[in-house]
């Protein structure tokens, strides 16, 4: 059955309905198939529908002086017949699709397990060796080399798969439903904050024409990319809680898992942090988003960064100092700054003890009064730009 | 189209429903305290019309934003001192640039979208698709069918009005304060926890509560007027279908609304008081307020469509002079689907619940689709051997069977497991419901303007540029819905203001389309105008039906009737019967009528 459903060479129909890719394992492409199938049993009844609508329509347009002919009304054994032969076609469409469904849920007990989480506005996905990924790339990227410019949108995280592999997903989220959704395998669910949810899917082999090109030295590598997006909807920035599932050789897998494993200083612990949960409210660079930038900087709603005085919504203000931003990352909603909306979650439970530590020294270097100057300036040039003045665009 | 029009109505002993005391102010009290089914079937078009408006334009807003994709990019660049310099710039924010000061300051432009759809969903569904057929069309019609003076608890009836407006008022206020950004489904943790500084949510919920309860005193009011006051000689199966699916729908509106009014209370208990009952950060569970809400809204669904169908079971027998084929099937599967309705919600939730409620679900979504089906073959069936008029409600009535069935056909996908787990929460979803809620029952609801208008307000309105009007909306229609369906396959998401580039396309021409919408819509609001204020008198029944409404004048009498009518034929005897107030020279009966 499976095989008599999919087809591995997309006809046109296939194409315009799910796009140039093929499906990127079987259950994704029994599932299109069948959805065609339903398509063209939708189709036949929309044409006999219409056909007979249009037919009678002008056949029995109304002439002057000229009645409408009798005819019964009703008929039992005509009204059976359309009764049980739709009945018996959605019959086996929901035996079908019941199938299909299992595929798509239920994977292999040796499956690899990646764990996902969802929180406003970002994924994280912590692998079986306790490793997170800290790369990401952007939806749009446009080199320009003559004016040597880049031009990059919003920095998504990249998950690296092994191909030829199964993979589970267990799925959680610290704030509000979100939906994991992987269109290339036509599957999601919901991640939900009280307890796990998931699906399987099994990664596929990578032929030559699957490759990406690598963000920082531009080489097209072996690989193959799928976008990841919230499906349910989570609030301010819904449309830009997006991930990359990248699938790769095992050995370009296996080297990222020995690389990520491997512990980073406070500074790059605390970049990462930022990267995976902070940076979508958070900039560095003076840009204001949802909350306020990081660094110092001076502009009409007051001073920001480490060891300036921010100004507070009821009109006081309070020093930031590293209790500040502590109480910031588990109460937020305990001192709110001028200006700012109280939008931000808690992150209590979800960070450790260290994580504040690191994502603080973070903070701290991003300040001109940063009390650990001269030990890791390099570190801080490196992280956020150093643009002067806040200019919120 | 001539009609006995001179010997009808000629011992005019009352004046017509519209007719009142002298003075602006005498006849806004006598409208804001009436009590007649008529006036507040009016008052309830006038509201509805406007709230239809407001959701429209914010439906052109979500169209105008999703012309671009709104994008936040960094620049790197190699400034004049060799440095590398970044700047970020954020494009495509066209909402905000448009009207981004009603909103207040610092409001992003994916935070005013998630508004304006937020309007849009709300207002379309509780302001507007709800109350439209049953408590506009209904209210004007259900009694006058029935052969009955009014309602049978008149005073009940305005107090549906004027529930019904301050449930708008609550929802307008709201918008004013800068809108809510839940979704009009208000899930749960989100809906408790965003905005948590202000009452806009609250208002909100608190508008979406209040509506139910004109929701459900009208739905009331439906069911006892349906059993007790029907013309002598009216039973059950004499009923014409309009009735039958006004009374299936007024038992779900009974049944279902209660269910989420305490829903929407435990929301705002939540919110108001931290009561931990859907947030699990206060020991709640989010998945419940789910399961609650789309106890009602599903249902809820069928509010809104079986009255649409009940109108083209009527345009369609009327304007084809053929008995509705296979009349009690119809009938039966208004209740089917009523009953089929409240066993469904599950299919929602698809994606957040466990296997074995998914798969109960589905097999019994499977089920609401045959009496649906059912409905289409039967009115199919009617047209043959007919005498068919194309005017502009047939129009819009065969205009319902194509859009509705493309609605009715993309549901199976959605209820077949394997397949909705990619279709959920994308553009698949927004395109179907689309097809059912405005490809049925708004079009359903132009059908029966267009057919019931001369009886409403007396008038005529031109046929050409109604017609002009129909194909316009047609044509909007399905450029902004069918595109969508194929933005849903290829991965694009619900709900989004930043989409990827390849969608772009798609996203255009669904704005186009919904440009001709707006168009279509407009025309159609210039020719009703054009009619109010110069269209001929309308003849009492203009076009031959045989339902107890065209027996009396256009307008009708404040009573409805002379004397109270006693039913001679069925609602759909075409072929035996001279409608009331024709000629039998103009209306044709076969020679062998009367053996079926």
């Amino acid at each position: 059955m499976m095989q008599t459903l999919a087809s591995a060479q997309p006809d046109i129909l296939q194409k315009l309905i799910f796009g140039e890719t093929p499906a990127p394992s079987e259950a994704a492409a029994w599932s299109d198939g069948l959805f065609l199938m339903i398509t063209w049993f939708s189709i036949f009844f929309f044409v006999l529908l219409m056909g007979l609508m249009v037919y009678f329509t002008i056949k029995y347009r109304r002439r002057p002086g000229v009645p409408a002919q009798p005819s019964p009304h009703h008929n039992l054994l005509l009204e059976i017949f359309w009764t049980v032969v739709p009945s018996s076609s959605l019959i086996v469409m929901f035996v079908l699709g019941f199938q299909g469904y299992t595929s798509k849920v239920v994977s292999p007990d040796n499956a690899m397990e990646l764990k996902i989480q969802g929180s406003k506005w970002s994924w994280i996905a912590t692998y079986p060796n306790g490793a997170t990924s800290p790369e990401t790339q952007a939806l749009s990227r446009v080199v320009d080399n003559e004016n040597h410019t880049v031009i990059e949108g919003k920095q998504y995280p990249i998950f690296y798969l092994p191909e030829n592999t199964d993979v589970k997903l267990r799925m959680m989220s610290t704030d509000v439903i979100h939906a994991f959704w992987i269109p290339e395998y036509r599957t999601k669910m919901d991640v939900i904050p009280n307890r796990y949810t998931g699906f399987g899917f099994r990664t596929p082999i990578l032929t030559p024409g699957d490759t990406y090109v690598h963000r920082e030295t531009g080489e097209v590598m072996p690989g193959r990319d799928m976008w990841v997006f919230c499906a349910e909807y989570c609030g301010d920035d819904h449309s830009r809680m997006a991930a990359t599932i990248r699938i790769v050789p095992q050995e370009v897998y296996d080297q990222k898992m020995a690389d990520w494993s491997v512990k980073l200083s406070p500074i790059d612990a605390g970049i990462k942090i930022w990267t995976q949960l902070c940076k979508t409210c958070h900039e560095t660079d003076g840009t204001r988003l949802v909350g306020p930038a990081w660094n110092s900087f001076k502009n009409a709603d007051g001073e920001f960064g480490f060891g300036y005085d921010a100004l507070l919504e009821d009109g006081s203000s309070v020093i930031r100092d590293a209790n500040y931003y502590r109480e910031s990352i588990l109460d937020p909603n305990a001192k709110i700054v001028k200006g700012f909306a109280p939008a931000m979650p808690s992150y209590q439970g979800q960070l450790s003890e260290e994580d504040i530590d690191n994502l603080i020294v973070f903070i701290q270097s991003l300040s001109d009064r940063n009390p650990n100057a001269g030990q890791d300036a390099g570190d801080a040039e490196e992280a956020g730009s150093d643009t002067e003045a806040g200019s919120d665009s | 189209m001539s009609t006995l029009e001179a010997n009808a109505g000629h011992h005019h002993d009352e004046g017509s429903y519209f007719d009142g005391p002298p003075g602006m102010m005498a006849r806004i009290w006598q409208w804001s305290t009436t009590v007649d089914h008529k006036k507040i079937g009016v008052m309830y078009l006038v509201a509805v019309l406007f709230m239809f408006f407001l959701g429209g334009m914010a439906a052109i807003g979500v169209r105008y934003e999703l012309l671009d994709p709104i994008r936040t990019q960094t620049t790197e660049f190699v400034n004049a001192a060799g440095d590398i310099e970044t700047v970020t710039v954020t494009t495509g924010e066209s909402l905000k640039e448009l009207m981004g000061g009603m909103f207040g300051e610092g409001v992003s432009g994916s935070q005013i979208y998630n508004r304006v759809f937020t309007l849009h969903g709300a207002i379309m569904v509780f302001m507007f698709i709800i109350p439209a057929i049953p408590a506009a069309l209904g209210n004007f019609l259900l009694p006058i069918m029935l052969g009955a003076k009014d309602v049978a608890f008149p005073r009940l009836n305005l107090l549906s009005w004027y529930i019904y407006v301050v449930g708008c008022l609550f929802g307008v206020l709201s918008i004013l304060l800068g809108g809510v950004d839940t979704g009009w489904t208000f899930y749960t943790p989100y809906s408790t926890t965003t905005d948590a500084d202000h009452w806009r949510v609250v208002l909100m919920v608190m508008a979406a509560f209040i509506l139910g309860f004109s929701s459900i005193l009208t739905g009331l009011n439906f069911v006892v007027t349906v059993h007790k006051l029907r013309a002598p000689g009216m039973g059950w199966f004499d009923m014409p279908l309009m009735i039958w699916a006004l009374y299936a729908t007024a038992i779900i509106q009974v049944l279902a609304t209660p269910v989420v009014g305490i829903t929407l209370l435990l929301l705002i208990f939540e919110r108001v008081m931290h009561i931990g009952i859907f947030d699990p950060s206060l020991g709640g569970d989010p998945v419940l307020y789910q399961h609650f809400f789309w106890f009602y809204s599903h249902p809820v669904v069928y509010v809104m469509i079986l009255p649409g169908m009940g109108i083209i079971s009527e345009v369609i027998a009327v304007n084809a002079r053929k008995h509705i084929f296979g009349y009690r099937a119809i009938a039966f599967s208004s209740l089917g689907i009523a009953g089929v309705s409240f066993l469904v919600w599950g299919h929602h939730i698809f994606t957040a619940m466990g296997e074995l409620a998914a798969i109960l679900f589905s097999g019994l979504t499977f089920l609401v689709a045959i009496p649906t089906a059912i409905k289409m073959f039967n009115w199919v069936a009617t047209l043959y051997k007919g005498s068919i008029v194309i005017n502009t409600a047939m129009t819009y009535g065969l205009m319902f069977l194509f859009t509705f069935s493309i609605g009715g056909l993309t549901g199976l996908p959605l209820a077949t497991l394997a397949t909705d787990l990619h279709l959920h929460d994308s553009y698949y979803v927004v395109a179907h419901f689309h097809y059912t809620m405005m490809g049925g029952t708004v079009i359903a609801f132009m059908a029966g303007l267009h057919h019931w208008w001369p009886k409403m307000f007396g008038k005529m309105y031109s046929e050409k540029g109604a017609m002009l009007g129909a194909a316009l909306v047609f044509i909007g229609f399905n450029l902004t819905f069918f595109t969508q369906f194929f933005l849903g396959t290829q991965g694009m998401p619900r709900r989004y203001a930043n989409y990827v580039d390849e969608f772009q396309t798609l996203h255009q021409i669904s704005s186009a389309g919904s440009l001709i919408l707006l168009v279509g819509f407009l025309v159609h609001l210039f020719v009703f105008v054009q009619s109010l204020l110069s269209g001929d008198k309308a003849p009492a029944n203009p076009w031959g039906g045989l339902t107890l409404e065209w027996e009396t004048e256009s307008p009708p009498i404040e009573h409805n009737f002379h004397k109270e009518p006693i039913l001679k034929h069925g609602p759909y005897d075409f072929e035996t019967t001279v409608p009331p107030h024709w000629d039998p020279k103009d209306y044709p009966l076969p020679e062998n009528a009367g053996k079926h």
